[in-house]
């Protein structure tokens, strides 16, 4: 304990009392020089969330300036647009300098088993165009379902070994629509806190209690339901999408069975690759039947579009009344689910797929570790490429993408401050020689910034 | 209008660890005209700060405070900052200091010295804080990547109905992280009693570390 009455740094002999430059204006003396305005790379989406005063608009004028200094900066790297199909080479429009990069190696679309452009489901579209047209004109309840619709919530219920599924549009819509659906006010949700976005905000809509446990740690997510009397909810994700890690689900199941949760999954990043038969993270660590809720998405795996989830008829029969986000959308384009309906077929009717896809991923994982590359704790397709480095990463994305490799950069706030990282998402259709050409290119960029040896 | 420096302060030492809170318990701390940043739903923001100040007239002191982050008020682009904050518990080691400071910024602080501690090693700054010899908190912060840097902030406070902020603009060799390596530890006293009650994280998500720098107070306006 410090025996004077004013603050001590224990490493210092005395203290130092040299003059500060306290100097008021209002006493006629000379007022400081104004500092230094902080560059505007040093703010981010964050600072322009919230804004006080009365007019809605207050803070597109100052969002619109910030965004014309930050966007050629580096922030330019988001939304450019592919002018091919999402394969494992893109052609990409570089908007700062209006070119075509053509033939990039690609590592940041979701087409990890590479069927989107498929020729078989190309065809199948091309074939549910000529009956059904392009759109299905109406509300899943109402008179947007097809007779595909039906056909295909039956596969995806058969796929998951669950007595019925439910399609949504997007993944987002049946995060949102699922659990504002089934939780009330005064009930309560338990997310991870790596938790994505539409479970959170599905959390939001439910309006019900909402607490976060510290990522993957089972002895918080304890304490989050300790105590806690009345209906709760456990959500977790099979593959998070930002770490490319998995969670402990048998410590899990067991938490949520102490406290009587229910428990849902989202395997919007897992279903279709993991396990034996590809359900998901349920099946690979042997808990299919003890999760209540499988959500998962169409537009990763299987390179469409849309939302499932999947359990007991119960359930499902329950959310098809509830579930506000599917049905007050318009229902997915039978166009799309007949494109869904041949990807499914082929995932199931080629497991090798799934073989080539974690062939790929040990190959990356093998090119990175022996550079020393910092990948975090991935055991999945995605693979963070830590660069823990804010101030540079639009930089180095820059330079990765001009010399040939298409992959996103990730800052705060997507993570954590100085957790900044590339996100690579790895397919079963790239060949050895496009995982050696884009990890050779990484990595001579990485080892110029001193990232690795 | 360009924002006018009124006052600037030296410091050798200064650290922020951010900390949730639960809303409903950052709601009852502000006043009803200011509303809470969540961090996430439900989840506000504490910020524990410890400042070591120089000042040619009251001498070396530690201020301690407790603020909730609170968004900032929109200005032009260039004097915009990146976060607000309203000081609920606030505590100085010389009394001269706090009565300056509360004269001219309206903040409320405690009415009796406190006496803090710095401890510094290579990874890890610690502060130690005591009132009338009673421990009130123990919390720590770790570095990260140093780097000049300078934020501009907004403070908020109050006295009886008036309404009064500020922008203060800090800078100097900082790092920041969210590596959860932080600690705290919050001591029954009178000064915490409020804090006690509250639903706050154990470790905090965001820490600051500040060396060797100026805090620089711009004209208190009333809002």
């Amino acid at each position: 304990m410090s025996n004077d009455s004013q603050g001590s740094v224990a490493t210092s002999d005395d203290v130092d009392t040299r003059p500060s430059k306290r100097i008021d204006t209002e006493s006629g003396n000379e007022a400081p020089p104004a500092p230094s305005t902080p560059s505007a790379m040093e703010y981010d989406y964050t600072n322009f969330y919230f804004g006080a005063g009365d007019d809605a608009f207050a803070l597109l004028g100052p969002f619109d300036d910030w965004w014309s200094e930050v966007k050629p900066a580096g922030y330019y790297l988001y939304e450019l647009p592919l002018h091919t199909a999402p394969g494992t080479r893109v052609d990409v429009e570089d908007t700062k300098t209006h070119e075509v990069r053509e033939g990039l190696v690609n590592f940041a679309s979701y087409n990890y088993l590479g069927l989107s452009y498929r020729d078989e489901v190309k065809e199948a579209i091309k074939e549910a165009v000529e009956v059904y047209g392009g759109g299905s004109s109406g509300s899943p309840i109402l008179s947007g379902t097809t007779d595909l619709h039906r056909q295909f919530a039956e596969e995806i219920a058969a796929f998951k070994d669950k007595e019925a599924a439910l399609i949504f549009p997007t993944g987002y819509s049946a995060n949102v629509g699922t659990i504002a659906g089934l939780m009330r006010s005064g009930d309560l949700i338990v997310a991870d806190q790596y938790a994505h976005a539409s479970i959170v905000d599905g959390m939001i809509l439910s309006k019900a209690k909402s607490r976060f446990f510290r990522h993957n740690r089972v002895d918080d997510l304890e304490k989050k339901l300790k105590g806690f009397e009345g209906k709760k909810l456990v959500i977790i994700e099979g593959v998070y999408s930002m770490d490319g890690d998995v969670p402990p689900l048998a410590e899990i199941v067991e938490v949520c069975q102490k406290y009587g949760a229910r428990l849902m999954i989202d395997e919007a990043h897992s279903a279709f690759l993991f396990g034996e038969n590809g359900r998901g993270v349920v099946e690979d660590q042997g808990f299919e039947d003890e999760v209540d809720i499988h959500l998962g998405t169409f537009s990763k795996s299987l390179g469409g579009q849309g939302g499932y989830i999947a359990g007991s008829s119960q359930l499902i029969n329950y959310l098809r009344g509830f579930s506000r986000s599917r049905f007050f959308s318009c229902a997915l384009s039978p166009v799309i689910v007949a494109g869904l309906r041949k990807a499914l077929e082929l995932h199931q009717a080629e497991p090798e797929l799934r073989d080539d896809l974690w062939d790929n991923v040990a190959y990356m994982q093998g090119l990175l570790d022996d550079a020393g590359v910092p990948t975090g704790d991935s055991s999945s397709q995605v693979i963070p490429i830590m660069v823990r480095d804010d101030a540079r990463v639009f930089q180095m994305g820059e330079e990765i993408f001009r010399e040939g490799v298409f992959i996103n950069p990730v800052k705060y706030p997507a993570v954590g401050k100085h957790k900044s990282r590339f996100r690579m998402s790895i397919s079963a259709a790239h060949t050895k020689e496009e995982l050696e050409e884009g990890a050779n290119v990484i990595i001579s960029v990485l080892q110029r910034y001193g990232i690795c040896p | 209008m360009p924002l006018t420096p009124v006052t600037k302060y030296d410091f050798r030492t200064g650290v922020s660890a951010f900390f949730e809170m639960a809303t409903s318990d950052a709601e009852g701390v502000l006043p009803e005209y200011l509303q809470p940043i969540e961090v996430r739903h439900q989840r506000s923001v504490l910020s524990v700060t410890a400042f070591l100040f120089d000042d040619p007239e009251v001498g070396p002191y530690t201020e301690l405070m407790f603020s909730v982050i609170v968004p900032p008020q929109v200005a032009r682009w260039g004097e915009h900052a990146k976060a607000g904050f309203f000081p609920f518990l606030a505590a100085t080691s010389n009394a001269p200091a706090r009565r300056q400071r509360a004269e001219r910024f309206h903040f409320d602080y405690l009415d009796a010295d406190i006496d803090a501690q710095f401890i510094e090693t290579r990874d890890r700054l610690r502060v130690r804080a005591w009132g009338e010899g009673e421990p009130i908190i123990d919390f720590s912060v770790t570095p990260g990547a140093w780097e000049e840097t300078s934020h501009i902030l907004q403070g908020y406070t109050r006295d009886g109905d008036s309404r009064f902020r500020t922008t203060v603009q800090i800078s100097g060799t900082y790092t920041v992280h969210e590596n959860e390596e932080g600690t705290m530890k919050v001591f029954p006293h009178p000064f915490t009693e409020s804090l006690l009650s509250q639903e706050i994280a154990p470790l905090p998500f965001r820490e600051h570390w500040f060396k060797d720098g100026t805090e620089v107070f711009h004209e208190l306006e009333r809002f």
